[in-house]
């Protein structure tokens, strides 16, 4: 972010404790000090006064970057995301356009409980307006969000709780990622295995397992965008295995997953070798006990049992 | 009770092959489970201690029963509370069936552990591997159209998927390891053979015309003949395809199902030849493929059938079931590797120029293996076509469940007695026999007679200069 602020004077910053206390990730320490209380605020706790304030910033010519502390809180924000800010280039015929991110805590695996845990990129790809990232490394963290903040239009941007711990080379010079672009992190010759976020590493870790103590060779695709949707790399890393399985944190009804083994099944149907898989969050609630939690998100187990199933 | 089938509601246990506090692997198997059409071994979908055996070995229950309990490993003291409640609850075990179809996997459902889990429910949900035991011809799209473009016999790959299915590498493995070997066929080939019904068939390979040779050939198209396959080394076995052996079950089943009689008539084709002559060049110019015999023929059949009707039948138990109309199939030679009987719906109703081009449709479409399910459906009697070599009679296998089939040979010139009241005479004619092969079920020889002497009748003195 402060790669973009520095290069951009109209880039604001505002959420939540973002700024003295430097974000409760302490994802955004040290931008209050760079670039001042006039850039980078802090808000009161009213979700829906945070993006009020960021499209009506967007409107007047600012790129403002707002934060929702826990992606679950969309929920009471809905309106002002899904009914005016996706829709205010379209019904304006293209006059106000908002150039506008919004970042967001977002997933499971943090012992947060049902309300501060959920993955709602499906909420959001499921409203036509809106773009819709959830990077799941260091470096397309950094390149992505500049990307969204460079972008014309609103885009939001998920951040995987469990993943800020995550440590990675990150390129120390200008650096940006274009939207849309899925990123193929191995490939193998059995199996397409594609993931977002918290997903991939534990796909890459299945992928290595199944390898070494089944034979199994895996392709990993990071999906990086679901909106845009890579379907030209992820299509194609498909069709030449054959078999696909999503490993996707959404609950199991309308996760970003159905919508992949939906384009699948239309385009690739006869390149298929065996059904398509998905391995979801079971459709509940996530529970608040770490055990449970553990149980009911996809890890690298459950990864390698569906593999194993569908190749073998 | 695990799903066994689509229509299957009900299961018999045969065996158990654990005892209650025995441990069971995952996919293990635990039980063989019987019905009146399979016996399948059901594997455990968990690890843990089989906790309860619910329904005994003979019992019948029905689909989604519990049939037991399997306690899971290191949950056993939630798993007391179950035992403190004895049986499950119908109730819930519903709800835990349920909660299986939104679940992410197949870990138990972690809104509600139990500690342990039944051994029950849809196949789909629990044992995937169950419903595919009983079906390993089950093949995926990849294989399917590459079967298809590369005109394999899939019976000839070997399968190490699961329950020994085939997949896609064991087809590309295949294609590999065959090399550079000629394909089969050099002609387009019915990309969707795999999955045709049981294509009708007759039993001499009609063969297209390699030439229109003058007056020499009945032939329904006027495409070249497909190249015949290359020919297989002396001394090696060549494996049937799935039309070969169809086509096989066919003919046996029909040759043990009907009493075959065959009678064979001689008819002069001179009025035919004179029409096919004369609009030669423009029919060829107009519809852009030759006028052959075979139209006038089916045309002739189809009047002839109006009025001997139960050749146009099927035997039914104890009677004849008539048919309303005269659905003709024509036999098409797949160059070599099959032989399919597409069908022509109402022929009766068409005229010649109709006939003709619902022949040139159908084969076309044969060739291009571009039939459909419904061209094969509703046969009531069928025209064979051997004439393109110039054979002199074949008697052919009845289309079952049809009663008769009609083949159509060379057609000759040959010196042919013109009796005329002023004396006899002989004249130079273009002569072919027409033979049909009935069953003797269904009538008698005089009845057929009667019918080849209506349709020879017909073919020579239909005034044809009109019917085109």
């Amino acid at each position: 972010m402060a790669q973009e602020m520095r290069r951009d004077r109209n880039v604001v910053f505002l959420g939540e404790d973002v700024a003295r206390a430097g974000g409760v990730f302490k994802a955004t320490v040290g931008l209050l000090e760079e670039f001042g209380p006039q850039r980078v605020r802090d808000t009161p706790i009213s979700e829906q006064a945070i993006l009020g304030a960021a499209m009506g910033a967007a409107m007047t010519g600012l790129k403002p970057v707002a934060e929702i502390m826990f992606s679950d809180f969309f929920a009471v924000c809905w309106d002002i995301v899904a009914n005016e800010i996706a829709k205010t280039r379209y019904m304006t015929d293209g006059q106000v356009s908002l150039p506008l991110v919004i970042r967001s805590g977002n997933g499971g695996g943090s012992r947060f409980g049902a309300q501060h845990s959920q993955s709602v990129e499906n909420w959001a790809m499921a409203v036509p307006g809106l773009k819709v990232v959830a990077p799941s490394t260091p470096a397309d963290v950094k390149g992505m969000l500049a990307a969204s903040i460079r972008d014309p239009d609103p885009v939001l941007f998920f951040e995987q709780k469990s993943l800020y711990a995550t440590k990675g080379e990150v390129p120390d010079d200008e650096h940006v990622v274009e939207l849309g672009k899925a990123n193929v992190l191995r490939t193998g010759s059995d199996v397409t295995i594609v993931a977002l976020a918290l997903m991939v590493p534990r796909a890459l870790q299945a992928a290595e397992e199944l390898q070494a103590q089944h034979g199994i060779s895996a392709t990993v695709v990071d999906v990086r965008s679901l909106v845009p949707l890579d379907t030209q790399t992820i299509l194609g890393e498909i069709e030449k295995t054959g078999r696909l399985v999503t490993v996707e944190e959404n609950p199991r009804l309308c996760g970003w997953g159905a919508e992949i083994a939906s384009i699948v099944a239309e385009e690739l149907f006869w390149s298929l070798d065996g059904p398509i898989v998905r391995v979801t969050t079971p459709h509940v609630p996530l529970a608040a006990a770490n055990s449970l939690e553990d149980a009911q998100l996809p890890n690298t187990e459950k990864i390698v049992a569906a593999v194993r199933r569908l190749v073998d | 009770m695990p799903q066994l089938g689509e229509t299957v509601t009900e299961g018999t246990i045969a065996a158990w092959h654990k005892q209650v506090g025995d441990r069971v692997a995952a996919d293990e198997i635990l039980l063989d489970v019987e019905t009146d059409k399979v016996s399948m071994e059901i594997p455990a979908p968990r690890a843990g201690r089989l906790a309860k055996i619910l329904v005994d070995t003979g019992q019948t229950v029905g689909v989604g029963t519990v049939l037991a309990v399997i306690e899971v490993e290191g949950e056993a003291a939630a798993g007391k509370r179950e035992d403190r409640g004895g049986t499950p609850l119908p109730q819930e075990t519903e709800d835990r069936e349920r909660s299986s179809l939104l679940q992410g996997t197949d870990a138990p459902a972690a809104a509600a552990p139990q500690g342990v889990q039944a051994v029950a429910s849809p196949a789909r949900t629990s044992n995937p591997s169950a419903l595919e035991r009983s079906d390993i011809q089950r093949l995926s799209p990849a294989v399917r159209r590459l079967v298809a473009e590369h005109q394999l016999d899939v019976q000839a790959i070997a399968g190490t998927g699961r329950n020994g299915r085939v997949t896609r590498r064991n087809v590309v493995d295949y294609l590999g390891t065959r090399g550079g070997e000629p394909e089969l066929a050099v002609e387009p080939a019915p990309t969707t053979a795999a999955a045709m019904p049981p294509p009708r068939a007759t039993p001499a390979a009609p063969v297209e015309p390699q030439a229109l040779r003058e007056g020499a050939s009945a032939a329904a198209s006027p495409r070249p003949a497909a190249a015949p396959s290359p020919a297989p080394a002396p001394g090696t076995t060549v494996p049937f395809n799935r039309i070969r052996r169809l086509t096989a079950e066919h003919m046996v089943k029909s040759k043990a199902t009907s009493p075959h009689v065959l009678q064979a008539v001689e008819v002069d084709f001179s009025g035919v030849d004179r029409v096919r002559k004369a609009v030669r060049e423009s029919w060829r110019a107009q519809h852009g493929y030759s006028l052959t015999y075979l139209p006038f023929i089916a045309h002739a059949v189809c009047a002839a059938l109006r009025e001997f009707p139960k050749l146009n039948s099927t035997v039914k138990d104890d009677a004849l079931l008539l048919h309303a109309h005269v659905n003709l199939a024509i036999a098409v030679d797949l160059g070599g590797d099959g032989l399919v009987a597409p069908v022509i719906k109402r022929a009766e109703s068409l005229s010649v120029t109709q006939v003709a081009g619902a022949i040139q449709d159908v084969a076309g479409r044969a060739r291009a293996g571009k039939l459909k399910p419904d061209d094969f459906a509703g046969g009531t009697y069928t025209l064979s076509n051997s004439g393109t070599f110039g054979t002199l009679i074949t008697a052919p296998i009845i289309n079952q469940p049809q009663v008769a089939i009609l083949s159509t040979d060379g057609v000759r010139k040959k010196p042919v007695v013109v009796e005329h009241p002023d004396g006899d005479s002989i004249a130079i004619r273009p002569v072919g026999i027409l033979a049909q092969s009935f069953d003797h079920r269904a009538v008698d020889g005089a009845y057929s007679a009667a019918f080849l002497d209506r349709t020879r009748k017909l073919l020579e003195q239909t005034d044809w200069f009109r019917e085109i």
